[in-house]
């Protein structure tokens, strides 16, 4: 046992004199009692870009399954599509601890929902709602959840995709994309959907978004080429497994300084 | 072992909790009417995040509320400003009167005043006694009640145009001839849509939509005309005898 | 606070049918401060080209004698009059020189041009403070009310104005515009360039 007060409530960590032998009165500030509750300040683990659009059937939504520490690609195997109830998906960028903090969030809320026993299940919408008020919360208490989520889902033969972020800012529109896809993935996917929303196949928005997925593999160094998409229909939610993103790279031969060097 | 001891902090770069998402508003009362429009484009830096996020809405048959700079406080003013309105029809059996929503968002607002709501409003629609208004706030809740003001990005390409048009600045009547007080509707509206024509123009973080709410008094005929006009679509809920209107109209998207 | 507000003011110009305006304020402040009404900010550089030069005063009084005597030396060695065109290349070629260290001036140039046909050519440009150029059709400006004198001119201006409506429109742009900037305005003064005459006017303004 730690007898330490100030050390409790603390992270164990050798860097910050692990034997107390410095008094109370100079320690380090930040101790259990001036700041009991740590913040996220930054976000640690992070998760890129979540693209998502508008098609003929629903939404179809995807994000790669990489979780980086920094530039190291620290968890190869990460899942950032979650489904909430039969109708949901939401999507995820930024912390992953505090993704998966807002995985448990819905799970809980959609069991009470269940056990009230009103036969009434929580929509896209609703989902995004609450989501949005909780983001909204913790951004007015200075203690953000650090992240950008798609919010997609099908009901009541309506299509609903909505975008909410660390700052509670929230927004919708027929093509998404949060992180480096708003910048390399949302002209694409623009150009692709805008207008077709109501006429493009399953198999024409997968091929949209396996395109989006291969452009930002090229593009984002944060990036994997192994990546998950989830559809949301009248049928209900898929999650499909994780895919490998076809690439070539033999265009890198003829560049100086990216392919193999000769001299 | 000095060197297991770290006094440093680490550095931290706090967190912002606000962010602009562009786009503008604007407001004009007439004598017996109210305009109050908005554009529906919604950024961040150089980013469109929508071409469509409403910055305008209806509060009540009488009263619309135009919301304009970070958009989360904008969404969530409104919203809190709707469910103190609900309040009161439920303790009072009618709607607020404007002058008392006006005085409602001030003291909301100054409620915030050490951590504001980053949001211009305005707010219009039509008096207890049946004349046009137009009410302006700051994010801290200072205001005053207006003929016309126009506030957000382009505020400053619009607001003078509209001091010109509407106030007559630095027009002299012919002699013997005297400005109007109040400008009739068709006017307002052409006045309205060359505004936002002229700051989609200049202006990069304003474009995509226009929405035009038009809040008119009992028994007025300036409903007439309004009925015809294209991208129009009636909003009223009430018997009060305000009716409420929202003009949609396309603005350019680069 | 920026060097290009510290003395304030501001400048327009805009094309009409076979004339030109040019207008300004003439305002001179220090900050907030207001020094002068009478200050000059437009120039004759011929008969038929005016020269708006908005920004820090000091530069505004250097640069119009470096023009002069640039104009001057042109006329000689040409021995004919300057065009508008190359005038407003030759501002931006002075201004260029001084790329790294510029004058806080955001020229505003406007004139008529006579093409071999004898038919005549309204012209404007401006440039910013290191001479890049701005060809517009319509109008330019500059200065501190320039986001104000943007919103009222793209609402006012249309093409092929008459000498006289062009007048009243430059007029209540710039005047509306500088009520609404508090580093200009007491005053304005504007040109009216036509083929065969210059008209100057000075106009009333409000002096808050």
């Amino acid at each position: 046992m730690d007898h330490f007060p100030t050390n409790w409530g603390r992270p164990r960590n050798d860097a910050f004199d692990a034997y107390g032998t410095y008094p109370i009165a100079q320690r380090p500030k930040n101790d259990a009692f001036s700041a009991g509750v740590q913040h996220t300040q930054q976000p640690i683990v992070t998760g890129t870009s979540v693209l998502a659009i508008k098609y003929k059937d629903g939404i179809m939504m995807a994000a790669d399954n990489l979780a980086s520490y920094g530039s190291l690609a620290r968890f190869k195997d990460i899942q950032r599509l979650h489904a909430v109830g039969d109708n949901t998906v939401i999507g995820a960028g930024g912390d992953m601890s505090d993704f998966q903090y807002i995985q448990t969030i819905l799970d809980e809320l959609m069991i009470d929902e269940f056990t009230s026993g009103d036969h009434q299940t929580l929509g896209p919408a609703e989902i995004h709602e609450y989501l949005s008020q909780i983001m909204y919360a913790r951004r007015s208490k200075m203690n953000p959840l650090w992240n950008s989520l798609l919010v997609g889902g099908f009901k009541d033969g309506q299509r609903f995709l909505a975008y909410v972020d660390l700052l509670g800012t929230t927004y919708s529109a027929s093509t998404l994309a949060t992180g480096y896809g708003s910048y390399i993935a949302q002209p694409l996917l623009r150009k692709a959907v805008e207008g077709y929303e109501d006429v493009l196949t399953e198999e024409e928005a997968l091929k949209i978004i396996e395109n989006s997925m291969r452009v930002l593999y090229y593009r984002d160094a944060r990036s994997l080429n192994k990546y998950q998409v989830a559809t949301i229909t009248e049928k209900g939610v898929t999650i499909s497994e994780s895919r490998q993103l076809e690439t070539s790279w033999s265009f890198a031969e003829g560049i100086r300084g990216y392919g193999a060097q000769t001299q | 072992m000095p060197d297991m001891v770290s006094i440093a902090q680490p550095i931290q770069q706090s967190f912002n909790p606000y962010t602009e998402n562009g786009g503008t508003i604007l407001a004009i009362a007439g004598a017996d009417f109210s305009v109050i429009a908005g554009d529906t484009r919604q950024s961040e830096g150089y980013n469109i995040q929508t071409r469509y996020a409403p910055k305008v809405f209806r509060l009540t048959d009488k009263a619309v509320l135009a919301v304009n700079g970070f958009a989360a406080d904008g969404n969530m003013f409104v919203k809190k400003v709707r469910q103190r309105l609900e309040w009161y029809r439920h303790a009072h059996a009618k709607d607020m009167p404007i002058r008392a929503i006006a005085r409602l968002i001030q003291t909301m607002l100054y409620a915030r005043r050490f951590f504001p709501y980053y949001v211009y409003n305005i707010l219009g629609g039509i008096e207890e006694d049946g004349t046009g208004a137009v009410y302006s706030f700051d994010p801290v809740g200072s205001y005053e009640r207006e003929a016309c003001r126009a506030a957000g990005a382009a505020q400053s390409l619009v607001q003078p145009f509209l001091d010109n048009q509407i106030y007559f600045k630095n027009q002299t009547p012919a002699p013997g001839t005297s400005f109007p007080a109040h400008l009739p509707l068709q006017t307002v509206l052409s006045l309205v849509i060359d505004s936002f024509t002229s700051a989609t123009e200049r202006h990069i973080e304003v474009g995509d939509g226009l929405e035009i709410y038009v809040v008119v008094a009992k028994g007025s005929t300036s409903a007439q005309g309004l009925q015809n006009l294209r991208g129009v679509q009636e909003l009223t809920a009430t018997d009060d005898g305000e009716r409420v209107f929202v003009v949609r109209r396309e603005l350019k998207k680069d | 606070m920026s060097i290009m507000e510290l003395n304030g003011g501001s400048v327009i110009a805009m094309v009409g049918k076979d004339c030109v305006a040019i207008a300004a304020d003439m305002r001179l402040g220090n900050q907030a401060l207001g020094i002068s009404s009478k200050f000059e900010r437009i120039f004759p550089v011929t008969d038929r080209i005016y020269l708006g030069l908005p920004g820090l005063a000091t530069d505004v009084a250097t640069l119009r004698e470096r023009f002069r005597f640039r104009v001057n030396m042109y006329t000689i060695k040409e021995e004919r009059e300057i065009q508008p065109e190359t005038f407003a290349h030759l501002v931006s070629s002075t201004l260029y020189e001084h790329r790294f260290g510029p004058y806080f001036i955001e020229p505003v140039m406007a004139g008529i041009s006579k093409t071999p046909s004898g038919a005549v050519k309204p012209f404007i440009a401006a440039t910013d403070l290191i001479g890049c150029l701005n060809f517009a059709k319509d109008f330019v400006v500059a200065g501190t009310a320039s986001t104000k004198l943007y919103g009222v001119a793209e609402g006012l201006w249309e093409p092929d104005l008459e000498p006289e409506d062009l007048f009243e429109t430059i007029s209540q742009t710039l005047l509306n515009a500088t009520d609404r900037d508090a580093f200009s305005g007491w005053g304005c003064i504007v040109h009216i360039i036509t083929k065969d005459k210059v008209v100057t006017r000075t106009l009333k303004g409000r002096m808050d």
